[in-house]
């Protein structure tokens, strides 16, 4: 019936039913595959607007979905909700000198293509090939480029929501009462972002790399909060442990990285003499704390390095068809502590843990790999990935920089949150959303789903 | 069909969605059944997916993916060709038959199938033999070539007629076969191109067959095989004055063969308007545009507009199917050959 009344707003072929609606189940969160009841592809803003009123109208569960590469799940059905995938407003409406407005389903990396010459957009996930600018808005996501550019939160200037009662609605552009911000990291609970116009940065004039290799872990921790106090505004600095490095040395992305316990990957950008001298500053930090130090020779070597990096967390396939990724954020201080923390937690559960992630931001990305076929290996990841979140929480962290709350971290909220917090933010939510109709086991989670199998159970903890 | 050998291979995905926006079926569709991701799931899962069916085989994905799943061996293993394929497939096996179907098609083009080839092929010529006595060198044409482009095989087998005796071989490679889940058969060809050879090397005209045949291990044979630019970069070019634009084909652009056919056109001092991802889909996937009409025309008209932003009129596609999805967009083709005095 609701099929029938679908099909007759988007066409036939735009409805996926059956077998392979299965296929849209799941998205970069390797640990749950659910199963929307079916799946709708709008074409255009005005087809968007008359299936989420239906949708609301006849008050049936629905999920909004971009490229599906979510980290936490968060574009996941958990119990077969309607699924309807955003990925062919993929547009270009606008392009004006650092502003451009495009689709929510437009790839990251297509906004730079479209941007004028000498502009770029900077949030710069490790997907940004492929994610796509809502998924991007509703996580606000980050990428290496968040110490100089912030995560998509600073470059969103406004957004066109439409609400599930049909209206549609320009926020932002204002400088206080900002409404773009509440659809911003909202996971898809509050309305549907249907496009944004994005504030692009003047391409810089110049860009260096220096790479440090250290020989203990502790010391290239420390190393972060040394690099602000020489005075240098690095527009990337990422981290990589062991694990890390001699995963993406056996992929496709092998970058040829220098053997040691953790490395320092650098990129400094901006005025010609000004990057010349942030990266003499860091080359001389770096020999002074006993690192081994590379300068890319050239821009092969210099995109291989960075390839590297971006790589790190699919290159896990090569060790294991799935993982765990974390994202709480930490002070720049404590990262010695937490990561020797993360170290024991790895070695009292016997799990592999890879650390690759944004340093200067102290934004941890704990890769934990687990075996899908086998339940107590992943339930040994999981066990591993909440008490590395706990310790990040003890040291003063937040729960998630960039991946959002999704499945994945649905359970901790309340290990973060204070009861009168989340009280605000639900009443927030129930204003947009009354009848928590919209990505209902995300986030606050009203209800959380029946206990179908063992894997829904460990995730939300029900019995 | 060997779906416990595909379900192993599909192992390897982390569902990462790298390779969606690089597959031209997704591009068009924006749909995850038209995806990699989408099919590789399809096979994890064991059920038969329409999107099995709608894959191009350009094998882009695998340059995407960074754990390394091996997708066209896993599609290889999947497929099952149905009658239409197994008809293109007979067809492209011997020049000579598909001269006389492709004159077929053009008198019938009433017919569904026959009136889209006529819509793509020019006129069919009889493919002709050649071998020189103590032929130590092999020239493979390929399926398409000796019956459609006959004028690019005549100028290829000239050049390298001057400086070695040469066999001409018209046939097929296998990759047809492969890409739609004939394998074993795929293997026969393989083998009769290895026997045809004489332990001579081959120089291989149509660049995709060029990646195929380099690809034989996997069969367990070995062609010592070259691509026609690869063999012609270390030889003096004549010059020529041309602005042009170059179409990668996707397998050769994956076996690395993009780099000679520039270093050619560079040696004949040709100027080179570079496209938007040359390595783009054409559309044609060896028989793709008879048995998906309407995805093949959708990637052909993505293909054309970045075609049309070089402003470019002419086009050099090294591979001979592609040629006839670029000539049908309305751009003149042409083959690295027919450069050659």
């Amino acid at each position: 019936m609701l099929a029938e009344r679908l099909r007759s707003i988007v066409g036939e072929r735009w409805i996926v039913e059956g077998k392979d609606a299965r296929l849209f189940g799941f998205d970069a969160f390797t640990a749950y595959k659910g199963e929307p009841s079916f799946v709708v592809l709008p074409g255009s803003e005005e087809e968007v607007r008359r299936v989420v009123t239906l949708l609301y109208q006849s008050k049936t569960p629905f999920v909004f979905r971009g490229s599906g590469t979510s980290l936490s799940g968060s574009s996941v059905c958990v119990c077969g909700e309607v699924m309807v995938s955003l990925s062919r407003l993929n547009r270009v409406y606008r392009v004006e000198a650092l502003e451009i407005e495009v689709g929510a389903g437009i790839a990251n990396a297509l906004v730079t293509k479209h941007a004028p010459k000498n502009a770029f957009y900077a949030p710069d996930p490790s997907s940004y090939t492929v994610c796509s600018i809502g998924g991007n808005v509703c996580h606000d996501s980050g990428g290496i480029h968040v110490p100089k550019y912030g995560p998509t939160f600073n470059s969103v200037v406004k957004l066109r929501v439409l609400h599930l009662d049909g209206a549609i609605e320009e926020v932002g552009g204002t400088s206080y009462f900002n409404g773009a911000s509440v659809f911003i990291g909202s996971e898809g609970t509050l309305g549907c972002v249907l496009s944004a116009t994005l504030r692009l940065f003047p391409k810089p004039e110049a860009s260096r790399t220096v790479l440090g290799a250290f020989y203990d872990l502790k010391t290239a921790a420390l190393a972060v909060s040394k690099i602000y106090e020489a005075g240098v505004f690095p527009a990337a600095l990422e981290m990589m442990d062991r694990t890390s490095i001699e995963v993406v040395e056996k992929s496709e992305y092998s970058a040829g990285y220098p053997k040691c316990e953790a490395l320092l990957l650098v990129e400094c950008d901006g005025f010609l003499p000004q990057v010349e001298e942030e990266v003499k500053r860091v080359v001389s930090l770096f020999k002074e704390l006993g690192a081994a130090v590379f300068v890319p020779k050239n821009s092969e070597e210099n995109s291989r390095f960075w390839r590297g990096r971006k790589g790190a967390f699919p290159a896990m396939g090569v060790i294991s068809p799935a993982y765990l990724t974390l994202d709480a954020v930490i002070s720049r201080e404590s990262l010695p502590d937490v990561l020797l923390r993360i170290r024991e937690i790895g070695e009292k559960h016997g799990v592999v843990i890879a650390n690759v992630f944004h340093a200067a931001d102290g934004n941890l990305h704990p890769l934990i790999p687990y075996d899908p076929e086998r339940f107590d290996s992943l339930k040994k990841a999981l066990i591993a990935s909440r008490e590395i979140t706990k310790v990040a929480l003890e040291h003063g962290g937040v729960l998630s920089g960039e991946h959002g709350i999704g499945i994945e971290k649905a359970s901790l909220l309340e290990e973060f949150y204070t009861k009168e917090e989340l009280s605000v933010m639900k009443r927030i939510k129930r204003e947009f959303d009354p009848h928590f109709l919209l990505n209902p086991y995300k986030l606050f989670c009203e209800k959380k789903p029946s206990a179908q199998n063992e894997v829904l159970k460990l995730l939300y903890e029900v019995e | 069909m060997d779906l416990q050998k595909a379900k192993e291979l599909a192992k390897r995905c982390v569902h990462c969605g790298f390779c969606l926006e690089v597959c031209p079926t997704y591009v068009v569709t924006r749909s995850e059944v038209h995806s990699p991701r989408g099919r590789i799931a399809a096979v994890s899962l064991g059920f038969d997916s329409v999107g099995i069916d709608t894959c191009v085989f350009c094998r882009r994905c695998e340059e995407a993916c960074p754990s390394g799943v091996e997708f066209g061996k896993l599609m290889s293993f999947t497929r099952k060709p149905n009658l239409l394929e197994l008809s293109v497939h007979r067809a492209l096996e011997n020049p000579k038959e598909l001269y006389h179907t492709l004159l077929l098609a053009k008198r019938f083009s009433f017919l569904p199938w026959s009136k889209r080839i006529a819509e793509f092929v020019p006129e069919p010529q009889e493919p002709f033999e050649y071998e020189d006595e103590g032929a130590s060198l092999n020239l493979f044409a390929g399926c398409l070539a000796p019956v459609l482009f006959q004028s690019s095989v005549k100028k290829a087998l000239q050049f390298l007629k001057a400086k070695h005796k040469v066999r001409l071989i018209n046939g097929c490679c296998g990759l047809a076969h492969y890409s739609e889940g004939e394998r074993e058969r795929a293997y026969l060809l393989a083998k009769e191109l290895e026997k045809r050879s004489k332990g001579g090397v081959v120089v291989s005209l149509p660049s995709n067959c060029s990646a195929f045949i380099k690809g034989y291990g996997e069969f367990g044979l070995s062609v010592h095989c070259y691509d026609f630019c690869e063999y012609l970069v270390s030889f003096d070019l004549p010059k020529v004055e041309l602005t042009l634009t170059v179409h990668d084909p996707c397998h050769s652009k994956i076996a690395g063969l993009s780099v000679y056919t520039r270093e050619v056109l560079r040696k004949m001092g040709v100027q080179i308007v570079e496209m938007d991802d040359p390595s783009f889909e054409c559309g044609a996937g060896g028989g793709y545009f008879v048995k998906q009409t309407e995805l093949s025309d959708a990637i052909l008209s993505e293909k054309t507009k970045k075609l049309q932003a070089t402003g470019c009129e002419t086009v050099v596609s090294n591979n001979f199917a592609c040629s006839l999805a670029l000539r049908r967009a309305g751009f003149k083709t042409l083959h690295v050959a027919d450069l050659l005095r």
